[in-house]
């Protein structure tokens, strides 16, 4: 199945090849052509957007829009909101998935099937159909309209994927170094910061960056908890260019690309990393 | 006295994991059974118990019955179509061809990019009087003048579905990459050597070979598509009169916008009970696939 590509091509093969390209040319423009429009569309002046004889590619080509937006709404306020809801996800996440996970992995506990049981269940709830009583919970807490809120949810929502990645890293590697960190007069706590966590940095890495964009991406909540501007996430945000009577939506794609872009470049990091892991995961259990 | 740390250790660790999930899932779980069992004020005060009230009267509406449909299909499409295509796609993608790296990195994008924007551009793209689809295809001279997209509820709601499998596809391809990543090349060339041709290899080595990672997408976008509320929320919010509505959006309009909080809670438990079954067969398939290890 696998072609070297290497070899002089002929006939049959050659004809494959070229099948090759166009099929994977074709998912490509597929994929990119909603990204095409949202970065032409966000260079455009409102009047091009709605011309009856519209363009591909804008006429005059406004970057401006990409400045403009950072003043007509208050962008800065939703950009700094979802960066401190993503980060604070992430490490509170880490802080309850790395310990679970060494648990799991490094001691032999009653219930261990259980926990692991009840962590595999809570990844089937998205936090949409507890949406009510996310609401009524964060009203008693008064944490409704607060990003230590938000964080707290997406911490809780992320811990199913956190366990679950951590698990599948650390079960890869072998516990006889920190055994023998451990004969060496380490502690448990010593022995995972000082060995453990250091082999495991890729798969660490790999977990926290996915929760991040899993944080920075959230809508459904946020959306429900958040109603004060001066809390609101970006996903939220830029819906105020997504006015009643119009749409700005040369504004609204401007300020979606300086949402998805500094995300798509993490995701492309740990792509590979993430769907063994996941998958690894699923399979063994 | 050590010997009794030791019994509790495990669990100390697993205790900041415990009670995160324990204040933020389970309460929120609890607090929807018990407002889909209680009489519930326009405030969202909890009041007597009800019995089945809330269910009856949450089901018993005619919107209820479309809603139910909608998610059926919606989940059924999406999950199919996202699932043959994307495994078509990582199949494609395991190939050794110049700019396989690029390809790779092009398709993470719908998978990274947040689905509210994702929503947003396609209701851009396939506007009737402004739409770049026509635009597109105007300039390619397929058409001569636009064309209405969105016709019907059920045209809207095929839109919709579109953008869900658009959206889920790159899952799937990953998956099923990681897994034929696996392959010992050598099962190929021995089957090549027995003169199986392309579909025999395909239908006998690589399906059953992959079919673990193949699963775990299949189960996890099953409840991911079932959950997905940004797509139709941006989209159509459900309109007109709940025919683009799936259980998700649809309790959420009851809850936020209707004030029937307790019907709201009775469709979360009727969708969590759904969910519940996906689960227990996820378990079911993973615990087999333990002991197979």
């Amino acid at each position: 199945m696998k072609n070297t590509g290497k070899k002089a091509l002929t006939g049959k093969k050659l004809v494959l090849r070229i099948l090759l390209y166009i099929a994977v040319i074709a998912f490509c423009v597929v994929i990119l052509y909603p990204y095409f429009i949202m970065f032409t569309s966000a260079l455009k002046s409102r009047a091009e957007i709605y011309s009856i004889n519209g363009t591909l590619l804008p006429i005059k080509w406004r970057w401006s829009n990409l400045i403009d937006i950072w003043r007509k709404a208050p962008m800065l306020n939703y950009f700094l909101n979802s960066i401190i809801i993503a980060l604070g996800s992430t490490a509170i996440a880490m802080v309850c998935g790395i310990p679970a996970a060494y648990a799991l992995t490094r001691m032999k506990f009653k219930g261990q099937n259980v926990f692991l049981g009840i962590v595999i269940v809570s990844q089937m709830f998205a936090p949409v159909v507890l949406v009510i009583g996310i609401y009524k919970i964060m009203m008693t807490f008064h944490l409704v309209n607060s990003l230590l809120g938000l964080i707290l949810v997406n911490a809780a929502f992320n811990q199913a994927f956190t366990v679950w990645l951590l698990r599948g890293t650390f079960d890869a590697i072998s516990p006889e170094m920190e055994k023998a960190a451990r004969i060496d007069g380490c502690g448990r706590v010593q022995s995972m910061f000082k060995v453990l966590l250091p082999i495991a940095a890729p798969g660490i890495v790999t977990t926290l960056i996915f929760v991040f964009i899993n944080a920075w991406n959230e809508y459904t909540i946020a959306l429900t908890l958040i109603s004060d501007d001066v809390v609101k996430p970006l996903t939220v945000g830029i819906n105020i260019f997504n006015g009643y009577n119009m749409v700005e939506w040369q504004y609204l794609f401007a300020a979606s690309l300086f949402s998805i872009i500094p995300v798509i470049i993490l995701f492309i990091g740990i792509e590979k990393n993430l769907a063994s892991g996941l998958a690894a995961g699923g399979v063994k259990g | 006295m050590k010997k009794k740390y030791r019994l509790i250790e495990p669990y100390i660790w697993i205790l900041p994991s415990c009670v995160l999930m324990a204040l933020f899932i389970a309460l929120p779980i609890g607090m929807v059974f018990r407002m889909a069992f209680s009489q519930v004020t326009r405030a969202g005060i909890v009041k007597g118990f009800t019995g089945f009230d809330n269910f009856i009267a949450a089901t018993g509406k005619p919107a209820f019955k479309i809603v139910l449909w909608n998610t059926v299909v919606w989940t059924v499409v999406v999950v199919v179509v996202s699932t043959v295509v994307g495994f078509i796609l990582a199949l494609l993608l395991n190939n050794e061809f110049r700019g396989r790296k690029i390809a790779r990195a092009i398709v993470v994008f719908p998978w990274a990019t947040t689905l509210v924007i994702q929503a947003s551009v396609w209701n851009f793209i396939i506007n009737t009087d402004y739409g770049t689809l026509n635009t597109l295809l105007k300039k390619l001279g397929i058409i001569s003048t636009n064309i209405n997209w969105t016709p019907t509820p059920g045209a809207y709601f095929a839109w919709e579905c579109f953008v869900g499998i658009f959206v889920t596809i790159p899952f799937v391809t990953f998956c099923v990459l990681s897994g034929l990543q696996g392959i010992d090349e050598s099962f190929y060339e021995a089957a090549t050597a027995d003169g199986a041709n392309y579909w025999q290899k395909l239908f006998h080595i690589t399906i059953p070979l992959v079919r673990p990672q193949l699963t775990v997408s299949t189960v996890l976008n099953i409840i991911y598509v079932f959950n997905s509320f940004p797509i139709i929320w941006t989209m159509s919010k459900g309109d007109p009169a709940n025919r683009t509505d799936t259980l998700v959006t649809y309790l959420y309009k009851l809850a936020f916008y209707n004030g029937k909080q307790g019907q709201a809670a009775a469709i979360s438990v009727i969708g969590f009970l759904i969910l519940l079954v996906c689960a227990s067969v996820y378990m079911v398939f993973t615990l087999r696939g333990q002991k197979e290890r």
